[in-house]
Formats: C-alpha cells, structure tokens, sequence
C-alpha cells in the first residue's frame, strides 16, 4: 500500500488565472516517458499534492487527446488549496497519483445528442469530456453547453468558452445569476435557464452534469420535469476522498466507493444510494 | 452515597414544569456494577436514573455543542465537575440560563478495583460550587495535598523521568479520548487536529502523541479540575493525571494557591497577572 | 479437514513457545498499565498468552500499524525529490502468541478489502510472513459475542495454530492451516503422542460449557436483514446520544481501517505518514469549502453501525464486527456495538 501512496513528480508548466479564485494548472510529468504513457479518461481524478502541506483529489480537466500536459483547475477552498495558489508557482514540483475512478461512458453516449449542464468549477471534469468529444466529433451528434456561474468574472475557461462559440457544431449557452451592465447573455439560475431558453428534447439525449450541490439539485429536478430518464442523466460526485484506491473508508456512502465505482454516476445510480453525499 | 430516587423527583419535576427538553444523568449499566451517562429527553426515561459512588463521569462534557446545543438542560454534578462547568460558564461556553444544575455534595465515588478513587482521596472540594438545588450535606473545602505519585515522579532524577514519560507516550494510539471526555476541552477545531500544520501533525508517532499530550495539558494548566474522566477514559489506561497534577501543583505553588473553577468568575491563573508573579520555575 | 495434533501439558507448552521465542521474531501480549499489547518479546516471563481477552488489545497493528512512513521527500532549488522510507523489508519470519479467535478473524475480513483492486502489498507481506499461534478461550468475556455472527468460531481457520485446552490438564496443539502444520512439525522437538479422534472428543466435552458463558447472543441474519431497511432509523440518534465522539473503538477494532494520510515538514524536508482514521471522527468527510455528509454524531454512528453489518457485507461478503467486544470495553462510555445493532434491529 505504502508504495501505492507514493506520488510522481510533475512541474507546473503554467499557471492560467480562471477567476478570482479558481486557477488551472498545467502540469508535466517530470519522467517525459511517464508522462507519455500516463493515460486517463474524461472524469478521472487525481491525487495532487503540494508536498508538506497536504494532499487533495481534483478532477483532469483537460482530455487525453490533447498529449503532453494535463490541467487541474483548482478553487480555493480549505487549508491546501489556499497554500497551492499562495505558494505553488511555475516551474515547480508536485506530486501526482492516478488516475484514479471510473469515467464518463464515453462509448455509451456515442450517436447521441449531447447535453452538458454546468455550473462555476463544475465545468472542469465536464471540460474533460467536451474536449474528448471535439477531439472525436464524428463519434457525436448535437452538442449542447449550458455553463453557469455567479457573475462573469466567476466564469472559467473563458478564451476557451470563445472558440466553441466560434465553433459551428456547438451549441453554448451561457447564463450568470444576477445581471451586469456589459453581459449580452442570459441572466437566471442555470435550472430555469435550462427549463426556459434550453428546452432540449430528451429524444437520444444524454445529459452530463456537474455543479455545486445545490444546482445539481434542481437541475436534476428541471430535468426530471423536461421528462429526462434517470438513467440519461449522468452527474460526477464529490465526496471527501484521501487514498483513492478504494480503502481508507472516507468515500464510502453505503456499500460503494466513491473513488472506485465512481466519482461519475447516472441519477439513477444515485437514487438507490442512501442520502448521505 | 444513593441520591437516585432524589435525583428522579427532580427531573420529573422539571420536565413537568417544562424547565429542561434534556437531562443529563447516570444510567446502570446491565452487564455489571459500572454506569454510564445517560441522556434523555423523554420523562418515560427517568426511573432508569441514578447515582450512587459508581457515577464516575463527568457530566458536565455534554454540555459542549455536539451534545446538547442550544438546549435547556438540567444536569447532576459532583464536587469536581461542578468546577468544571464554573470555568466553562466563566468561559462563556454555555450559557446559565439555559441550564440546571443539581449539585451533589459527593463522599467519593469508586475506582474499577471498588475502592476509592485516588482523585477522591485527595479532593479539595467535594461540594458543589455552583448549582440550583443541592443534594446531601456540605462538607467544606477540604486542604491540598500534593498528589503522591508527583512527589514520588519528583525524586526520580530526569532521565528516568523522560523513560517513563516516553513510555506514557509510546502507548497511546492518539484517538483523542482523553480530549473529547473534558469539558474543559471544547475547542471546535482542536489545534492539534490540523491536517496540515508543521507543528502539529496527525500522524500516529510517540513524538506526535508526546507533542499533543503535553499541548494538551498546556492548554489545560490551571484549568484542570481534577475529575479525571480523560484517564478513565483512556483506552491505554495510561496515567494522564500525572500531566496535569504536576501542572496543578506548580501552580498551587506560585500562583497564590491557585485551583481551578473554585470561585466565580475566576478565568484561571493564567489570566491573572501581576509584576509579583514568580518566574523562576520557567526554564 | 485433516487433524493434526499434537498432546501435551503446560509444561510441554511452554517448552514449544520457549522454542519459538528463541528461533524467531515473537510478539505476544505484554502487560503495561494493565492493558495488554502485542509486543516484541525475547524471553517467555514477559508475556501472559494466556491474557483476559477483556484487557488485550487487537493484533491489528501488527499488520496495519497505526503509522506507516510513506515515503520523505526533500526540497531544493532543482525541485523537489521523493525517496524511499527506511522502513523495513517486512521479509522477517514473525511468529504471534496468544492471539484469540475472533481476533484472528478480523485479519481475514481485513483480508478482503485489502485484496480488492489495488493490492496492499506490504499487508500482504506481513500477513505471508507471520504464523498466528491462537489460544482458544475456555469462556466468553463480558462483552462478547462472536459465535452470534456470520463465522464459526469452532472451525476458524483464521489461524494457524491453535492451543487447546483438554481434560485433565491436557493441552493440545492443533495445526488449522497447512502452514502451521509445517510449523509444528518443524518446531517440536519433545517427544509428544500425536492426538487421535478420541482426543477430539474430549476437547469438545471440555467446552460444552463455552457456548453457555456468552451473555450477549443475537441472531445474526435478521438482524442484518432487519438492518438494511434502516437507514432512517430515529433509533441512531438514542444510541449516539452520549457517545463523546472519541476515535476510540476504530482504533482498538480489529476489523476498523480507515486511515488519513499526513505531511510532517521541517524546513526543506519531510515525512508522509499514513495513520489510523476513524469515521466517528467529525472531520473524516469534512470537505474543503465546509461541506459535510455526515455532520452530526448519529449519522457517524449510523455509518459506522451499518459499514460493520451491512455495507461490508455486501460489498466483501463478511460482517465488518467479529464480536470481541473490545470497542464497548474501551469506550468512555461504554457504547457496544451489539447494543447499537440490536436496539436499531429491535422494531
């Protein structure tokens, strides 16, 4: 086991200043042959840490079809990850386990029309899959990108968001909870934006979603009343995780394991654990 | 010493008068003569109440919020625990108002072995010193002795005081019963639970659990009352009085005969300071 | 199963544990403080094998310490580095005394989650290089019950060897695993009469009354059926109510392994430390950001009652309690298990 918590070393290639309080960092395996081999899946997470402060788990936010890096976007919350973005700056050392976790079903979904739902750092792990499904576009049919955060500068991914607006076979929509003088789009928590501007069909429609506990909430209630099934609707957990191998307990919400039969999840999966995330 | 029936008619009493929604007090336990705390907000409850020389805990450790907050509790306490839930009145941590308190004037209760506990044996104050109703007779603030297994550690010479301290610390497993049964320790997030501190860690090392027994006793100098419910409730058993006897007396010395929660409003030796406060026992 | 067995008597015993303790690496339980703890020992007189199962902690440690090194990592201006701990190989021959059934038990529930997916390698080495001598119990304690549960204490193969007690003063040596019979066969040198049928026989006379000593006896099916439907249960909350949410009865558990993992840092370099954990522990699911799944006392006890008797079940096929009683001996409070899980089951 002891070995298994053992991290590999990664420098931060760059820094990207997200929001106020959420940044990504690009990271390389420090091993070039490592981090070629170094394979995941839209979904995954990873254990980072700042060595001497802590670990934490965070989602990959960038797809493996895109080589040589991979992002973690990081929103300061608790005790390390204020020290990551005091203290972690480019060019340093930190330590990567993982990929850890199950994945988006990446093979399920192909043929279907697609619908991502997301809200402020949510947006990460479903950047995963969108650039996983860009990269293989022809696997897809419509796309769809509801994103939803407080303000506009709480908005990640923002140079990115621009290109697939440019793109022609995407579809976003983005909406903000409060309006502002210079914001064009819409203005509503992203579940009435969702029941009143999206409308999306649920005809071979599979909808991923990720977001604070409370947007998931009523979005899985929106979603129920657009007449989605359980079973199209897939989500990503989080739970307070430290090995990621399925062992130290942490994760546990009934019989199963957070870390290793998820983090990602379909509603009805999620309606048969017992109420404790 | 048998206030059961006592204690019983009160509680009835006040939740008949809707005084308290909680009370806290002694349960038997079914397996053998020892007790445990009980609470109950049903009165259903009250004839499993009791106390005798066997009603070791301190009750005064559920009055912190992940026990009864914001709740109007009525609870028994002895001579020592009623010091205790002064210093944590006086420490604003709960609010007298909200609770009531039965003071027992307490003739010693018993150790695992069924005789009289060491703590007892050398109580200075077996009466309560803050309570709405009292029960038994007052006895008097009784004179302080210094702790014999202190004035035995004291002969020993240093290093054979650090073994046996070592040793104290290479049997604990750090599960932090000794902190979560004292009233007296009620800090929301302990500084020694910092997952990510450099001076504090969480890991399992004797020099860990030598770093958080002795910060531990630290914070609890000159606000000890002697109860010892952490070493009762230490699975190790190991002799954590020694800690804070040893504090209590240096401080019993040098502070104006200090003791913990005697009196009103009385924050602890620490609080107090004046110019005339000897200095020469710090290093 | 094949018998083998050898006869003999106290003195012949501890001649056999003499002989080990000389060969090997022996850990058996040592008194301090009146607890007693597996520990290192190098001569018999400092060990009881024989020790009350009610004073005696788990063997768990031996096999998932309460702190492990990870690894040290040191920082510089080039970066930072990682190296390995100085820990031991963990190849060493280790042979334990005196351990009890049901403790011996918890290793092979242990065993399960250990196993699944990603292998604990060094849990696996500790466990292929030690040979568990087990004393079996003539009566229970007071808070036992390990014959109410999902396993037959009778015919644990938990161990490898097992000292029983006879007629007469009789003790007999009982290989269980093929590795203890290798060990016995090894390690034996008087000249002892191999046991028979017969002696069998008088082992179980010698303990018809071991069934009858237990206080606590459930049934274990309906409880665990019951169990499943109760996730809503109002009962946790009656059962919590004066738990001091100490990590007490996980760290004592034989069967408890949840662990945190810890940075130590001084200046440039530093430790990983893994340690125990336990789900009673009001930060175990406190997330960054203030979150909490399991917020109050009830919901810790409820996730601890049902991962013992429900979730682990399911998930691995063997009840996470194997009913030694140590955590209601342990606790402040002295909160058992049994009690949690039968007053629960009760409606």
């Amino acid at each position: 086991m002891e070995q298994l918590l053992v991290p590999v070393m990664c420098k931060v290639d760059k820094i990207i200043d997200e929001t106020p309080d959420i940044r990504t960092y690009r990271l390389k395996m420090n091993d070039p042959a490592k981090m070629e081999s170094f394979g995941w899946m839209p979904g995954q997470f990873v254990e980072f840490s700042l060595l001497g402060h802590g670990e934490c788990t965070f989602c990959i936010s960038s797809s493996s079809t895109r080589q040589g890096y991979f992002d973690c976007s990081i929103k300061r919350a608790g005790i390390v990850t204020a020290d990551i973005h005091s203290q972690l700056e480019e060019g340093m050392d930190v330590g990567i386990r993982g990929p850890y976790g199950n994945w988006f079903p990446v093979d399920d979904i192909k043929g279907k029309n697609l619908l991502f739902v997301g809200g402020g750092i949510g947006l990460a792990p479903l950047r995963s899959l969108i650039q996983y499904c860009i990269d293989n576009r022809s696997d897809y049919k419509d796309f769809t990108i509801l994103y939803g955060a407080r303000t506009s500068s709480d908005m990640c991914y923002k140079e990115e968001i621009e290109e697939w607006k440019k793109n022609p076979s995407l579809k976003v929509i983005l909406t903000i909870d409060k309006p502002e003088e210079t914001w064009k789009e819409n203005v509503g928590v992203v579940p009435k934006i969702l029941e009143e501007v999206v409308k999306p069909g649920t005809e071979n429609t599979k909808v991923i979603t990720c977001g604070p506990p409370i947007m998931i909430k009523y979005t899985l209630v929106s979603l129920d009343k657009l007449g989605f099934a359980p079973k199209d609707v897939i989500t990503t957990l989080e739970m307070k995780m430290q090995c990621g191998l399925g062992k130290c307990g942490r994760c546990n919400i009934g019989s199963t394991y957070v870390c290793k039969d998820g983090p990602v999840f379909t509603y009805e999966q999620l309606k048969s654990l017992p109420d404790e995330f | 010493m048998d206030y059961s029936k006592k204690i019983q008619e009160i509680a009835s009493k006040l939740f008949a008068d809707n005084k308290i929604n909680y009370f806290v007090g002694y349960k038997q336990n079914s397996f053998d003569d020892s007790q445990v705390p009980f609470l109950i907000t049903d009165p259903a409850e009250i004839p499993k109440l009791v106390f005798t020389d066997r009603s070791v805990f301190n009750l005064a450790n559920y009055l912190k919020p992940d026990h009864t907050k914001r709740k109007r509790v009525g609870l028994v306490v002895k001579g020592c625990d009623s010091r205790a839930l002064n210093l944590m009145l006086t420490e604003s941590q709960v609010k007298r108002e909200n609770i009531y308190i039965i003071g027992i004037c307490c003739e010693g209760v018993l150790n695992e072995k069924g005789e009289k506990a060491q703590n007892c044996v050398e109580c200075v104050m077996p009466d309560p010193v803050v309570y709405d109703e009292m029960i038994g007779s007052p006895t008097g603030k009784r004179e302080y002795t210094i702790n014999a297994d202190i004035r035995e550690l004291a002969t020993k010479a240093l290093e054979e005081r650090a073994d046996y301290f070592e040793s104290i610390f290479e049997n604990c497993i750090r599960c932090n019963a000794c902190r979560h049964s004292c009233p007296l320790c009620y800090c929301a997030k302990c500084c020694i639970d910092q997952e990510t501190s450099t001076l504090y860690h969480g890991a399992n090392t004797s020099s860990g659990a030598m770093h958080a027994l002795m910060t531990w006793s630290l914070h609890l100098a000159g606000r000890c009352v002697d109860c010892r419910n952490c070493e009762k409730a230490c699975p190790s058993h190991l002799p954590l009085h020694l800690l804070h006897k040893q504090n209590e007396s240096v401080i019993y010395e040098n502070f104006q005969q200090h003791l913990a929660g005697m009196e009103k409003d009385d924050r602890g030796a620490f609080y107090k300071y004046s110019l005339s406060d000897p200095d020469d026992f710090i290093l | 199963m094949n018998v083998f067995l050898v006869e003999t008597d106290k003195t012949g015993l501890q001649k056999f544990y003499e002989e080990i303790i000389g060969k090997f690496e022996t850990y058996a339980p040592v008194e301090k403080f009146g607890k007693y703890d597996y520990k290192r020992i190098s001569k018999l007189d400092e060990c009881d094998p024989d020790s009350p199962i009610e004073t005696t902690m788990s063997i768990k440690p031996l096999f998932f310490p309460k702190t492990a090194k990870v690894m040290k990592f040191k920082e510089d201006n080039t970066g930072t580095t990682i190296s390995e701990t100085d820990e031991d190989s963990l190849t060493g021959k280790r042979i334990i005394l005196g351990v009890k059934h049901c403790d011996a038990r918890g290793l092979q529930v242990l065993d399960q989650v250990y196993n699944w997916d990603y292998i604990d390698t060094d849990y696996q080495k500790r466990r292929g290089n030690t040979v568990i001598i087990s004393t079996r119990c003539d009566k229970a304690g007071t808070q036992c019950f390990c014959t109410s549960l999902d396993y037959d204490v009778e015919k644990s193969d938990a161990h490898d060897i097992r000292i029983v007690n006879g007629l007469d003063g009789k003790i007999y040596i009982q290989a269980v695993t093929q590795k203890g019979e290798g060990f016995v066969k090894e390690n034996i040198s008087q000249q002892s009469a191999v046991g028979s049928q017969q002696s069998l026989e008088e082992i179980k006379k010698h303990y018809k009354s071991f069934e009858a000593s237990f206080r606590l006896k459930m049934d274990y099916k309906e409880v665990n059926e019951k169990l499943q439907k109760l996730f809503d249960s109002p009962e946790f909350e009656t059962v919590s109510s004066n738990c001091i949410g100490c990590n007490t009865c996980a760290f004592i558990c034989p069967t408890c392994h949840c662990f945190k993992i810890t940075d130590e840092k001084i200046k440039d370099t530093g430790v990983r430390y893994k340690s125990y954990d336990s789900c009673n522990n009001g930060y175990f699911t406190l997330m960054a950001g203030g979150h909490n799944p399991r917020p109050v006392k009830y919901r810790r006890w409820r996730q601890r009652a049902l991962h013992k008797f429900v979730y682990y079940k399911e998930r691995f096929g063997m009840n996470l309690c194997v009913g030694c009683g140590h955590c209601a001996i342990s606790c402040p409070v002295n909160i058992s298990i049994f009690d949690v899980v039968n007053q629960v089951a009760k409606v």
